[in-house]
This record gives structure tokens, sequence and C-alpha cells, in this order.
């Protein structure tokens, strides 16, 4: 399968600091990753090499087939980007800005532009010092959905939009996806990976902890039981793959290794079950045993 | 109003370099002219002949106005009245914007607001500090002014006559503060109001209208008469002015919204029209060209009248002489005048190519280039879109100056012209200085090329007073520049073909540089 984004053993210091230590990232065409990480984490200078605004110390960077800093203004022919933290010119208005940089990409579609704007209700006559963070970003994004582009990379888009336009931007990415466009989106939101992302890169410390499609990584995580027992079961608790066990009466709950989750429920049924609940890890679980394992 | 005082130490922290450094110089300056005022005029007999010839010179008319007294105090006062109110004004005006709407537009006084900090605070903390400020530096200017002789209540008189000028403009820009969002047009309206009222000051004095002056804080500042009959009344229509102006701006500061104006922003075209990168760069920049422009021609065509005077007025023996000196046998006063007028001037322009060269930097700071750069927008292009008009952007008021300037002088456009064109590759040569700090140390390039401006500026300042031998001097573009009106034209194209290529030698240095680097925004 070909890849949009092929990232090897990236590192790349500032001074003292190691922003990126031996950085994989691979996102195959067509697909919407999830690359996630916490605030510093090497996330945003990642998009930077990628985008030939910094050249790595060592490794091997390749963008949609090309070198991202030989080649970066015509592969950027073939991406629109919008920045984390999106500053735009006082004086000019919203839609001047979408504009100047669909021209700049090669041209918009104005039917989908006008569309844009209106599901993200932004008015494009305000002067961008008027306005907020949110519709700063609104702005960003309405120029890269418009303009004809293969891949999207997005840092953050969502983090000054209400939850209202976050469902708009959702549909946009899903849209995007089903024109068989690849995006890479830098998120820390979750719920907003998970309900968008086909694959997922967790970064920490300038480094690749975790790669994978959703299902691959929830296997190697627990699930929580929640259960009524009819009576005690004492042997759970010597249980290998049983954790954060608590009984209250017959009320049991546990989170539990995924190969230990046969003998688990071997082991319930045999008191008798009254109510059963399992929930798979949610990505937030996940997220967390990688990064409480790291902290301590 | 509460929390004032938490930000009048937070403008204090922020300024601790640059109000310091403008109240010294601010305060040592009237000094420095009486000591230089007596040297130069040593008795009553010099001091009168010099009188007589300004006040018939209807270009000092209107920039200093009339001379109220031949006297060491007076002439001083005569000297600094005006340019100190200029400086004083125009610095306060930057300093109450700078810390009331900028900070808004910013969005950091969001940010504070939601503390405790009462609505008015800030802009009271803002004017506090100012006004302050200036009259620190008048008073601090009394002990030069009496070790120089002079009598210590009109030495009083005269700091606080300067400091009226200040107060005046602080409180002006605190009102223009309210009407927009926009803090650049807050200091604009500030200082074209500054110009206005200039203007009243110089046709009250040079056009024959003296109650004009009555409406101008330039001519309160000369009305107090200090070493002239000392009128300290005349600061009580200071005083009531200032606290009118601060009232108003208090009040209207309650009808608008933080972060807001007064005057709703109007609302721009939905669709745009900007082609790409120069597209953009000539929106960014155009203000600057043109404001220039229109400053710098305003400028040449009142030096011109000023110069076609200058060869009657002090058509003495010595004068001649001291032209021939300076510009060669047969040289005239008003050449010699004009030649010098424009090495300074020269030095402004360079300001504002500056401005432009670091523009690029300035955008790569707020993160906007990335956003450009990330389109198929090259590195190079990029840099190029705002470099040509740092490059092409100082030939107009350099231009619009000299063909002003030779209109009103002898309807001679072209020549002048030439002669102040001839100081571009000097320009150049800081712009590529710019430019190549740009490629090399971003971070660091804008704080590095205003110092290297400031040495300059410093060096020749000390140059023309012997403190620094020819060979520092040398190291300024300016020094090279040939005086194109006084001597013949074919000595002149070497040092500039010289300049030129030192120039280009720097900008492609910087450019290449800048084809290597990271990008280094600011956040």
């Amino acid at each position: 399968m070909s890849a949009a984004v092929r990232v090897e053993a990236l590192v790349k210091s500032f001074g003292q600091a190691r922003a990126l230590d031996g950085l994989d990232l691979t996102v195959r065409t067509g697909e919407v990753h999830g690359f996630l990480g916490p605030n510093g984490s090497g996330k945003t200078t990642t998009t930077r090499v990628l985008l030939g605004q910094m050249r790595a110390d060592s490794g091997r960077a390749e963008l949609l087939g090309g070198d991202p800093w030989r080649d970066a203004t015509e592969l950027h022919r073939r991406l629109a980007y919008v920045p984390g933290d999106v500053t735009l010119w006082p004086s000019l208005t919203g839609g001047e800005v979408i504009d100047l940089l669909g021209r700049v990409r090669g041209g918009l579609d104005p039917r989908r532009r006008a569309e844009l704007l209106e599901r993200f209700e932004l008015d494009p006559r305000k002067r961008c010092r008027a306005y907020s963070k949110g519709n700063r970003q609104k702005v960003a994004l309405v120029a890269a959905f418009a303009s004809d582009v293969e891949l999207l990379i997005l840092d953050e888009p969502t983090s000054g939009l209400d939850p209202l336009m976050e469902a708009v931007f959702n549909e946009c990415v899903l849209r995007e996806k089903r024109d068989g466009r690849t995006v890479l989106l830098s998120s820390h939101i979750l719920s907003e990976v998970e309900t968008l992302c086909d694959r997922v890169s967790i970064i920490r410390a300038g480094r690749t902890v975790e790669s994978g499609s959703l299902a691959d990584l929830r296997h190697f995580t627990r699930t929580s039981v929640t259960a009524q027992l009819a009576g005690p079961v004492p042997g759970l608790a010597s249980l290998p793959g049983v954790h954060d066990l608590t009984v209250d009466g017959a009320l049991l709950r546990c989170q539990v290794d995924g190969d230990a989750l046969t003998a688990v429920l071997g082991e319930l049924s045999r008191v008798g079950v009254r109510t059963l609940t399992t929930r798979p890890p949610t990505l937030e679980e996940l997220f967390l045993r990688h990064y409480e394992g790291a902290a301590a | 109003m509460t929390g004032t005082w938490t930000l009048i130490r937070l403008i204090l922290r922020r300024d601790r370099v640059l109000l310091p450094v403008w109240i010294v110089i601010s305060a040592l300056l009237p000094a420095g002219v009486a000591s230089a005022t007596a040297a130069l005029y040593t008795d009553q007999a010099a001091r009168d002949a010099f009188t007589a010839a300004s006040m018939n010179n209807p270009a000092q008319l209107a920039m200093r106005g009339p001379v109220h007294e031949a006297s060491l105090g007076g002439l001083t006062a005569w000297t600094l009245g005006s340019s100190g109110a200029l400086i004083g004004g125009l610095v306060s005006i930057l300093l109450v914007i700078r810390h009331t709407r900028a900070e808004e537009e910013a969005g950091r006084r969001e940010l504070l607001a939601s503390g405790v900090v009462g609505r008015h605070a800030p802009l009271a903390a803002a004017l506090t500090v100012v006004l302050a400020a200036n009259l620190l530096l008048g008073l601090l200017s009394v002990p030069g002014l009496v070790r120089e002789g002079l009598p210590a209540g009109s030495s009083v008189l005269f700091g606080l006559s300067t400091a009226s000028a200040g107060w005046a403009f602080a409180a002006v820009a605190a009102l223009t503060a309210q009407l927009t969002a926009a803090s650049g047009t807050a200091r604009g309206v500030a200082v074209a109001a500054g110009g206005l009222l200039f203007a009243v000051r110089s046709l009250a004095d040079a056009g024959g209208v003296p109650w004009l002056a009555w409406l101008s804080p330039f001519g309160w500042a000369r009305l107090t008469r200090p070493y002239a009959g000392d009128r300290w009344w005349v600061l009580g229509v200071v005083v009531v002015s200032v606290a009118a102006l601060t009232a108003s701006a208090f009040a209207l500061s309650t009808r608008r919204d933080v972060a807001g104006g007064l005057l709703a922003a109007r609302r721009g075209p939905a669709a745009g029209t900007l082609r790409g990168g120069i597209g953009l760069a000539w929106r960014l920049h155009r203000g600057t060209i043109v404001g220039s422009g229109i400053g710098f021609c305003l400028l040449g065509v009142l030096l011109g009248m000023a110069a076609r005077g200058l060869d009657s007025q002090v058509d003495t023996p010595q004068f001649r002489e001291l032209a021939a000196t300076i510009g060669g046998p047969g040289a005239r006063v008003s050449e010699v005048f004009f030649t010098f007028v424009m090495y300074v001037l020269s030095q402004i322009v360079t300001a504002f190519a500056l401005v432009s060269a670091l523009r690029a930097r300035s955008e790569e700071a707020a993160g906007r280039a990335e956003l450009l750069l990330a389109a198929p927008v090259g590195r190079l292009r990029w840099a190029l879109s705002h470099l040509v008009f740092a490059v092409a952007g100082p030939a107009l008021p350099l231009a619009v100056l000299g063909a002003g300037a030779g209109l009103a002088y002898e309807g001679d456009a072209l020549r002048v012209a030439g002669a102040t064109l001839a100081y571009l590759p000097a320009v150049w040569t800081v712009v590529g200085f710019a430019t190549l700090l740009f490629g090399v140390l971003p971070r660091q390039a804008a704080a590095a090329s205003w110092s290297v401006l400031g040495l300059i500026l410093l060096v020749d300042l000390l140059a023309e007073f012997r403190l620094v031998g020819g060979g520092v001097q040398d190291l300024s573009p300016f020094v090279h520049v040939p005086p194109a009106l006084l001597g013949d034209a074919s000595s002149t194209v070497a040092p500039l073909l010289g300049l030129t290529a030192v120039a280009g030698a720097l900008v492609v240095a910087g450019l290449a540089l800048l084809h290597r680097r990271d990008l280094a925004p600011s956040t």
C-alpha cells in the first residue's frame, strides 16, 4: 500500500532540548490518521518538518513521494495545511484570506467555499483582527476544505471550535475521506480521533509509542467488566491479568487484560451472573495507560 | 480604578529601558543646547544679529516661531521649544497607544480585565506613567540649565512648557485610542492630529494669524514665554485642556466594549482579489510607503521654501566663507544647508526602509508566514515579495523630498531629486544588513538592525563634534555618499556603485542563509 507520509527515526533538537527523538510515522494514502500526543510531545515539530519549514537533524521524511525540504513548493500544490494557532493579517477580511490562500494553492471551488462558509457560520466580511480564535481557525479550515488537494494536514484544528462546529468539522473530514483524500489529524481530543480516524499513532517525548488501527491497539489493552453476581468469587483476585478489582456486596468491578478475559468469564459463570456489562477500552484509557506508565 | 497601581508597575517593568533613556536624553538636551548657544554667540551683538536673521526667515518662523528675547535663555527656549514638544508629543502618543489600544488588540487586556482590574484602570495607569514621565523630564532639565547660568524660576517654567506638549498629546492619544479597534488607526489619527496642530502653530507664526497659536499645544509651549516674561498662567490653559481631553477619553471608554471601538468596524469585501504573495505584500507595505511619500513631499516643499530665503538673508561674508569651506568655492549657503538636511533625512528614510525590510521577519514571528509557506509559495519568492518594497520603497520618499524641495527652491526638481536619490545606495546598505541578519539570526534581527541604524546615527553625531576619528566614521554608509549638490556629478558614480555592490552582496548572503535555515516563529 502506498504511503502519503513516511517518517523514519526522525530526530530534531533545539539546543539542548530534543523535540523529536527517533519518531516514526506512516500515513497510508486515503486514510484519516490520528496523530496523538500531549502538549509539547513533538506533533507540531513533525508537521513543520513535513512542510519543509524545518530540517531534521537525522532520519528520513517522505511526503507524497517527495522530499519535504527539497521539493517543498511542488509538494505544497498537493496539500493544504491548517496550523494549530492560526494568526491572520489583521487588516484583511476573512473572505480575502480564504481567496488568497486558495489562489496561491491554485484555485478553490467557489460552490464549496460558499457552502462551507454557511455551514461554519462564518462572516467573510469581518476583518481578521475582529475574529476570535475559533473564527480564525474556521477561515483556515474553509480555505483548506475548499481547495482541491490530495492531503490535508490539520494541526489541532478544533481547539477553538464549539461542539456544534466540531460536528460540522467531523462531517467535513468524513467527506474528504469519501472523496479519497488523505488526512493527517494531529489532536489531543480523543473522541474526535475515535470518531474520525482509521489508524492512530501515539507519540510521547518525540518518540512513537504506539501505532496501528484502533482495533489493534485495543487488543493489547484492558476491558472493563461490571457484574452482579449470585455469590462471591474468591479466586478472582489471584487470577493473572485482573486489575483494579472492587467488590461491593454483589457488585463487582474490574479491569481485565485481553488474554485473561476467557479465564475471568469462566470464573464468573461458575458462581452465577445476574447482569454483566463489558466495555472495550476507550482511547482515553489507552492514552492514559501510556502516559501514566511513562510518568512513573 | 482598582488595579491601577498594579498596571503602573507592569508598564514600568515593560518599559524599564525605554522610559529612562527617553527621560534622561530629553532632560540633558536643554543644558546642551544652552551651552552650545553660549559658545556660538558670545556677545549680545552676535545674539541680536542671529535673532534678526531668524525673525526674517519664514522657514524658521514656521518651524520654531518668533524669538521672544535675544538672551541666552530666550534663544535656548526658542531652539528647543518646538523640537522638544515634537519629540515629547510623539513619544507620549506612542506610549499611551502601546499601553492601551495595542494591549487590547493583542488580547492581553482581556486577560487582565478578567482579574480584579477596574474598567478605567488600564487608561489611568498609562496616563499616569506618561504624564509623570513628562513632568520628570521637564523638572530634571532644570539643574543643568541653572548650571549654565540661567534663572531657576524661568528654567522650571521652560521644563514645564516642554512637559505640557507631552501631556497634551498623551491626552489626545487617550482619546484616539477609544475610536477604533485598530491600534494602527489610533496611532495614525493621533500623529495626524499632531501634524495638523503643528501646522496651525506654523500658520500662526509665519502666516501672521497670532491668535491661532492658542489653539495648539505647540503654541502653548512657547506662549508661556520662559526667560522672556514668564507667563505662568498659560500652564493653567494647558492643565484645563488636558483635563478636559482626559475626561472625555474616560467618558468615551465607558461607552464601548473591551477590544471594541466607538466607531463600528467597517465590514470589508467578502471575496478577495489578492493574487498571491506580491499582492499581499503590497497590501502590507503600501501604508508605510504612501504615508512616507506624502510626508516627505510636504517636508521637501517646506525645506525648499526655507532654502530660498537663506541666500539673501544670511548673505554675510562669514556665512559665505563657511559655505565655501564646506562646499568648495562658490557654493551657496542654501545648498550647503540642504546638503546637511538631506544627510539627516536620508537616515529617517532608512528607518522606513528598515520597517519594510523587517516585515518578512515580523510575518514569520507572528506565524503568518507559515500559512503562506505551506502553500506552493517558495521561500525565496516570499522573501523577495517583501524585499522589493524595502529596496524600491525608499526611492519614493527620497525622490519626492528632492523634487518638492527643488520645485519650491528654484523650480529645478530634477537636480535636487538626483541629489536625494544619491542616498539610495546607502539606504540599501542598511537594508542589506537587516536582510543578512534575517537570514542568519532571525530572532535577533529586528533588535540588531535597529541598533545598527542607531549606532550609525551616534557615530555621525560624535564625528560632528570631532569625538571620533574619520576611520570610525567611514563605517557609516552615509558618509560615502558624495554631496551631489556641491560637487560635480561625475565624481558621484564610483562610491555609489561601491555601496550598491556591498548592499547587493549582503542581500544575496541573507537570502542564501534564509533558504537554508529553519523557520523560526516566536510561538
